[in-house]
């Protein structure tokens, strides 16, 4: 297949064609007490693969409502029963005085939960991959991501150590690890991202605290020398003061969002591009600007419309994702196969059920 | 039946082992159809068999059940033959699509509050059913005895059970004990079992005060409330459990908290009844809410207790009766207990009140408190 002029991803939804689903999902999630939530997810998701395009064709969502709430409920018997029984066991080897087992107990619950987040991440990669579709083929992994919960953990603890300095390259390690165990038709995903571009933005969350507080230092005495000279330091401190006070506040906030945002900015552009999956190589262009519009975007969106607009956060996100998404390279039609990977019959339930985010 | 009706069209396939995207032309009839490409054939496949599936607008997509991947798309409009043996697409998903999106969310939304109501409700109604033993066994299996933490001096155990000999002749509660815990507090825990704390004794101004608390706690092991505010709390938490976890805990509290507000309230009048029958005074019971419910209680109240604004809620372990009607209405409510003209006696004696307010410092063997919270 030629390569096309255009990019090769492209998304032709519209917020106008989605709200009825949002909508009535919104409707038929509170009449259900939040039950139908899975079936809200499998509709949502169906509206954006099937309006996202990969070169010549749109790509499809074959998950379903059933599979993620059979896989809810499975995670709530395994995990959440124990971890019920659990929690009454703590309260009464409080009451009888054992309150350092129970406080291992609750150490070691903690260890339990943590390896399954690493797991859960995993799961949700896999499970998505193996519902999305295009021309006909899938993805998938035949790692059930029990090795990976450990990595998960471990890394974690040690990106954590020497002042969260590791932090980075655990994050872009268990990225690479992710993704070097998932498949698409008959190719594995190959990821070779390196944290080190990134890093120098990261630094910068070490250095602002510094800054800060040489600014905090003139502003204290500025504000000093304001209410000396407006009438002799009045106990409350004068109301302009307090404005610039809360515009402080507001502004370190600002600040370390967009650190934080700016490093995720490259983070991100060096894991996928890192990634390549046969002769296809990826790419991925948002810019630390666009990040920060995207998440201006979100606060605006959400605060606007007194929190309805919140129904449309995944909309906008995944928009963000696929217009941003870009790959290189020629396709042998021929040669890309079905996917012979275990396909698992319940859906991403852990991550449901520890509520994280995936990707 | 017209078995020779011929039908034809050009759709495009994906067979669903490799990407290729195939146009062969579809020939059937109203039971099968063959797709017959440049040198292969495929089929027979039966209409019933295909699955609609979502496509963008002007186009009909569908699947095969039991065959990843295979696709059979039509391009737009389509003909009115070929239209009659396709599925289609399911919206919303299951019985919505049968009886509507509106009178699915009425139906639905009928579902969902008598799912809450007997959720809130249904504790209340199980509870009394649960066999008493059961509950005392569940009781001594949390409790235990305190890990060693209850006080008993050679004066002070008496003048305790001269106490509860006034306000539960009949001997409801099995055991009601003190609990060298700093905190001003006291609980009925599962199986009939009520603990005062050593911060309520000590802090209490005077016998009468102590009986005030323990009549209420009374009230609460009479009306069985603990046993059905955890029932309600497994319930809840089941029933709620598919929402998102921040929602449901929230609405959870929120429901927790008016119903045992009612519990509590009915535990303030047992405790009413009980100082009535047995002659002691509701005022000073008043006087004691008023300050803990005042500015002055939480420095007053010495040891560990950890809520420096509400000292009547400070055990974070023991939760289930951590939402107490406010001070204010429960000192009135007390206050308006008291009969004009009628003569009132202490609880206890003088040395007897002596007695119990030194029922854990005097008590050697005793283990240290411990603070709750984790």
């Amino acid at each position: 297949m030629e390569e096309q002029q255009h990019s090769a991803f492209g998304f032709d939804g519209s917020w106008k064609g989605y709200a009825p689903i949002a909508f009535t999902n919104l409707l038929l999630m509170i009449v259900t007490l939040g039950i139908y939530r899975f079936w809200a997810t499998t509709r949502t998701r169906r509206y954006l693969w099937s309006h996202s395009r990969f070169i010549d064709d749109r790509l499809e969502w074959t998950g379903t409502g059933k599979e993620l709430f059979l896989g809810f409920l499975m995670v709530i018997l395994i995990l959440g029963l124990p971890f019920f029984i659990l929690q009454f066991g703590a309260r009464a080897l409080v009451m009888r005085g054992h309150a350092g087992i129970a406080g291992l107990l609750g150490f070691a619950s903690f260890l339990v939960i943590f390896y399954f987040v690493g797991i859960a991440r995993f799961r949700a990669l896999r499970y998505r991959l193996g519902r999305t579709y295009w021309h006909g083929i899938r993805g998938g992994s035949d790692d059930a991501g029990w090795s990976y919960g450990w990595s998960y953990m471990w890394k974690t603890i040690v990106g954590m150590m020497a002042i969260y300095l590791l932090v980075p390259r655990a994050m872009m390690s268990l990225w690479n690890e992710r993704w070097n165990a998932m498949s698409f038709g008959p190719h594995a995903f190959e990821s070779k991202g390196d944290y080190r571009p990134a890093f120098k933005r990261y630094l910068m969350f070490y250095l602002l605290p510094l800054i800060i507080l040489g600014c905090g230092i003139v502003f204290a005495m500025f504000v000093g020398v304001g209410s000396i000279m407006m009438g002799g330091g009045a106990p409350g401190g004068s109301p302009i003061g307090a404005l610039l006070g809360v515009l402080f506040g507001v502004g370190i906030y600002g600040l370390f969002l967009f650190i934080g945002l700016s490093f995720y900015a490259i983070f991100i552009r060096e894991a996928v591009g890192g990634l390549s999956l046969a002769t296809l190589t990826f790419a991925f262009d948002a810019s630390t600007k666009d990040w920060v519009k995207l998440f201006l975007g979100d606060i605006a969106l959400v605060i606007g419309t007194l929190g309805i607009g919140a129904i449309f956060l995944q909309y906008r996100h995944w928009k963000f994702f696929i217009t941003h998404l870009e790959a290189y390279g020629d396709i042998d039609l021929d040669r890309l196969t079905q996917s012979d990977t275990k396909l698992s019959k319940h859906g991403e339930g852990l991550l449901d059920a520890l509520d994280v985010g995936a990707f | 039946m017209p078995l020779t009706e011929r039908i034809e069209a050009h759709p495009w396939h994906y067979d669903g082992r490799n990407a290729n995207r195939w146009t062969p032309l579809l020939v059937g009839d109203v039971e099968t159809f063959t797709l017959k490409g440049e040198g292969w054939d495929a089929g027979p496949y039966c209409w019933a068999d295909l699955i609609a599936l979502d496509a963008p607008a002007g186009e009909h997509v569908f699947g095969l059940k039991d065959e990843q991947g295979w696709r059979l798309g039509f391009p737009g409009a389509l003909p009115e033959d070929l239209a009659a043996l396709l599925p289609k697409p399911a919206r919303y998903g299951g019985f919505i699509d049968r009886i509507g999106l509106g009178r699915a969310s009425a139906v639905l939304a009928m579902a969902a509050a008598a799912v809450v109501f007997v959720g809130v409700k249904a504790p209340g109604w199980i509870a009394p059913l649960v066999p008493q033993s059961w509950e005392d066994t569940m009781g001594d299996a949390m409790a235990g005895d305190f890990g060693g933490r209850i006080c008993h001096t050679k004066e002070g155990t008496p003048a305790l059970r001269a106490l509860v000999r006034q306000l539960d002749p009949h001997g409801t509660a099995r055991s009601i004990e003190v609990a060298n815990i700093g905190m001003v507090n006291a609980v009925a825990l599962p199986g009939r079992r009520i603990v005062l704390f050593r911060g309520l004794v000590e802090q209490a101004e005077s016998p009468d005060e102590v009986a005030g608390v323990l009549g209420h706690e009374l009230g609460h092991v009479r009306h069985r409330d603990t046993l059905t505010a955890m029932m309600r709390q497994l319930g809840l938490s089941v029933v709620l459990g598919g929402m998102d976890g921040s929602t449901g805990s929230q609405v959870n509290a929120v429901l927790g908290l008016s119903f045992s507000r009612d519990a509590e309230h009915q535990a303030d009048l047992a405790a009413i009844d009980a100082m009535r029958a047995s002659g002691i005074s509701p005022v000073p019971t008043a006087a004691f809410f008023a300050r803990m419910g005042g500015e002055e209680a939480p420095a007053k109240a010495k040891g560990k207790a950890k809520s420096t604004t509400q000292p009547g809620r400070s055990i974070e372990a023991l939760d289930w009766f951590a939402s107490h009607p406010s001070s204010t209405s429960r000192q009135q409510l007390f206050a308006n207990a008291a009969e004009k003209g009628r003569r009132y006696r202490p609880a206890l004696a003088a040395d007897q009140w002596q007695a119990l307010q030194k029922i854990c410092s005097a008590d050697k063997a005793v283990k240290p408190g411990f603070d709750f919270g984790f």
